[in-house]
């Protein structure tokens, strides 16, 4: 694993994706420490105020920091994403590896509904589900978690499948071992490489996921400072301040592209032929 | 040594890798109407210099001195424009594998087509007729129909003939050829083979031909080149080097060429009752649909094997060869398991059913060791890991702990005990195998199903592992079903042998009768076609 890492800072997406999530990480964990302001104090006297010496970022409608907003909403967002992406992850990769060892008959059917809800569009099923259970920060990261898990069962059933065709396996068979430790000892550390790397992708899209549903009003609810709730909120006073549409705006594509790079970077890191 | 001028002459020729010396001092000449056979194991260096002689490196590799000459004009002073006109106009060359160095979307033809307009500047209609000239001359029925065609309708050995007819149509200078047969099935390797060594008579094309089949090589070749560790360590004629060879390593490489005259089991298997005995094994492939069930439509599957019968005695080596495709390895999986099957199957006087049917008693009696160590030893496993599974499963031997008993294991298979806790990625193909070989005996069985596993090995590393199993009889009184496209090593050391062809078994026959006057028709094409080593 250090050599998986030396390599992946090697390659340059690795090391400004990876650079720039680490940094997301300490505003998660000690944005409200490293906060200049409270982020839910108002300063009555400087709504609105636009980037400057004393508000680095600008104010809000109430006055509130948008800085200290952002850091402390890092660790929403952040644990939402990984979150929703680490249960679509372990569900499509048990059910694709499953899906591919047993085969024939099961295998088609298992596909073919993964097929039926990869048809709806991904948006329009986590909408589907946020109304079903209402709207909540976590209601959604079980939504997003469940839209991404046909796609990562297709993904892992398609590597998992390359697995199963390998003698290492036929051996296990042959000698008699159980399906579970087949596909549990034998078949899953060989599919995780590719598994990982795609799961770090889909963090931007979780990421970008959750803001929409925020901004619909359907995720995080207000005073949280999920960052597309900001971006929901900044809204009606664009004109009056764009500066507050603006800054979180950014902090969400700006993670989503650290881990698209950090994504790509790990792809080159653990495939050996690169 | 021949006094001709070369047509294709390296003269101290270096190359490398980064840090690691690929190529040094390399000399070689080919004169004109001569084959210069080179052999070497994998990892020697003689793909490293076909591809300088193509000017086609990778940009890792870093070139030292030395000349490459083809009559006379240094190809390392060429200018990619250059080359690219000089690369199958007055050098060609015939790869492995024809189905990788044809063009899928394009007709075969085609192929051959274009390098007629390209180098010998014909038009159209002339390159079409000379194709079909070729196609005719190298030996494939209805040459104009055949040209229509796509690579994928045809077969291995059609393809290789269209690849020879493309590098024999712009008149080369000199040929390289890389492996030509070895993806071939036997028979077609040698068709391929003598049309070769005619064309290459009537051309006087000068060639290189690479192998890694010293046999083989010194058949066709005037002389043989030796490649060991990046240096030609020698590089005599053909008769010379195989009877009489100069240097330890070609000694060693000599010695290790299985002769089917040279016995390497004496002992012949006891009078016994089989330990696995098939009658009329029949295995179909794929699947009814649903749909065609219902409508009771259902058409018969392909049979990857039909109706075989065979049964092995305790501590018997029935070897059973065959081209690919011919149903070995799917006798082989029935047998472990690994596919369904029709017909009867005993083991020690009890009836198998199917694979459902078989407990953890069969399992440990019935062991198989694949083709490919680097397929059939989980990379994300170490090696303790491997060999602790069967263990677990069909119990430690008495008095030993887990950990001893894995080392035992290693010392049977003559590896050091500290293996067990390396990768699979740490070992080299032989040990791997080895290792393979060590996690099948680990259930102490009767009967080792080996499905080629010496294929992918080098012939020295195959010389050692068929040595080890032999020992391994020895001790534990093992039978070996042991699967093979290699007759001349198989009948060193099998007791009885069996012919399949196409998933038909055609014979069965102690080892001494086979190819005798009644011996099955394919079975004699088999044997003729086999080189064996000259000297």
């Amino acid at each position: 694993m250090p050599d998986t890492l030396r390599h992946l800072l090697r390659t340059p997406q690795g090391l400004i994706g990876g650079g720039i999530i680490l940094m997301a990480l300490l505003a998660a964990i000690g944005g409200p420490a490293i906060a200049p302001f409270d982020p839910e104090a108002f300063h009555v006297r400087a709504r609105f105020s636009g980037p400057g010496a004393t508000y680095w970022l600008g104010t809000d409608q109430f006055g509130r920091d948008i800085l200290s907003r952002i850091l402390a909403g890092a660790r929403s967002t952040l644990f939402l994403a990984v979150a929703a992406t680490a249960l679509g992850t372990v569900a499509g990769a048990v059910l694709g590896t499953l899906s591919a060892f047993i085969g024939g008959w099961v295998d088609e059917a298992l596909m073919r509904i993964v097929d039926a809800v990869m048809a709806i569009p991904n948006l329009l099923f986590t909408l589907l589900i946020v109304t079903v259970l209402g709207a909540s920060g976590v209601n959604a990261l079980i939504a997003l978690g469940i839209a991404f898990t046909p796609g990562m069962a297709r993904i892992t059933r398609s590597v998992a499948l390359a697995v199963r065709q390998q003698d290492f396996v036929n051996a296990a068979v042959a000698r008699g071992e159980t399906g579970s430790f087949i596909v549990l000892r034998e078949m899953l550390p060989n599919v995780v490489g590719p598994i990982i790397v795609e799961a770090t992708i889909r963090v931007a899209f979780a990421v970008m996921g959750l803001a929409t549903l925020s901004f619909l009003g359907l995720g995080a609810q207000p005073p949280s400072s999920e960052w597309g709730l900001m971006v929901a909120e900044a809204r009606p006073y664009l004109f009056r301040n764009a500066w507050m549409m603006l800054f979180p705006g950014l902090a969400i594509a700006l993670v989503a592209v650290a881990f698209n790079l950090f994504g790509d970077g790990l792809r080159d890191a653990l495939n050996p032929r690169a | 040594m021949s006094e001709a001028p070369a047509v294709l002459s390296v003269e101290g020729y270096d190359l490398s890798y980064g840090r690691f010396a690929a190529l040094r001092d390399i000399r070689l000449a080919v004169p004109r109407g001569q084959v210069l056979g080179l052999v070497g194991e994998s990892g020697s260096g003689k793909t490293s210099l076909a591809y300088a002689i193509m000017r086609h490196l990778p940009h890792s590799a870093v070139e030292g001195g030395g000349a490459i000459r083809l009559s006379g004009q240094d190809l390392r002073a060429m200018t990619a424009q250059q080359m690219r006109h000089i690369r199958g106009s007055r050098l060609g060359m015939v790869f492995q594998d024809p189905s990788a160095s044809l063009n899928p979307t394009l007709r075969l033809g085609e192929h051959v087509i274009e390098v007629l307009r390209r180098h010998k500047r014909l038009t159209r209609p002339e390159a079409r007729d000379r194709t079909e000239a070729m196609l005719r001359r190298v030996g494939l029925r209805e040459p104009a129909a055949m040209m229509r065609r796509y690579p994928h309708e045809a077969s291995g050995g059609e393809k290789q003939r269209v690849v020879i007819a493309a590098a024999f149509a712009a008149e080369p200078e000199c040929l390289l050829l890389d492996e030509p047969t070895t993806a071939l099935d036997v028979i077609t390797a040698r068709q391929i083979l003598e049309l070769f060594t005619e064309l290459q008579a009537e051309t006087g094309v000068a060639a290189l031909y690479i192998s890694h089949d010293l046999a083989l090589v010194s058949r066709i070749a005037q002389r043989v080149a030796v490649i060991h560790r990046g240096r030609v360590v020698e590089n005599d004629p053909a008769a010379q080097v195989f009877s009489n060879p100069r240097e330890e390593y070609t000694r060693r490489l000599v010695a290790a060429v299985p002769r089917p005259d040279l016995r390497l089991v004496r002992d012949a298997p006891a009078e016994a009752a089989p330990v696995l005995a098939v009658q009329g094994m029949t295995v179909r492939y794929g699947r009814q649909g649903l749909l065609q069930r219902l409508a009771g439509r259902a058409a018969p599957l392909p049979a990857g094997a039909r109706e075989v019968s065979l049964e092995l005695r305790p501590g018997e080596i029935l070897g059973v060869v065959g081209e690919s495709g011919s149903g070995k390895s799917t006798i082989a999986k029935a047998l472990v398991g690994l596919n369904g099957f029709e017909g009867a199957l005993r083991h020690e006087g009890r009836s198998i059913a199917g694979p459902a049917a078989m407990d953890r008693d069969y399992r440990r009696a019935v062991q198989i060791v694949f083709q490919h160590p680097d397929a059939s030893l989980n990379p994300r496993q170490s090696i303790g890991q491997i060999l602790s599974r069967p263990l677990a499963l069909y119990g430690t031997p008495d008095g030993l702990s887990r950990r001893d008993a894995v080392a035992a294991l290693l010392e049977e298979v003559q590896l050091p005990a500290d293996f067990a806790q390396r990768y699979p990625h740490q070992l080299s193909g032989g040990q791997k195998q080895r290792v393979a070989i060590a996690r099948a005996f680990a259930a102490r069985p009767k009967v080792v199903i080996c499905d080629e596993i010496t294929s992918s090995l080098d012939v020295s590393i195959q010389a050692q592992i068929v040595q080890l199993l032999l020992q391994l009889r020895e001790r534990f009184g093992t039978g070996y079903l042991f699967i093979t496209h290699d007759l001349n090593l198989v009948r060193q050391i099998a007791h009885r042998i069996a012919v399949m062809y196409r998933g038909d078994l055609v014979e069965l026959a102690d080892t001494a009768a086979l190819g005798g006057p009644q011996s099955h028709a394919y079975t004699r094409a088999l044997l003729d076609a086999v080189p064996t080593p000259v000297g």
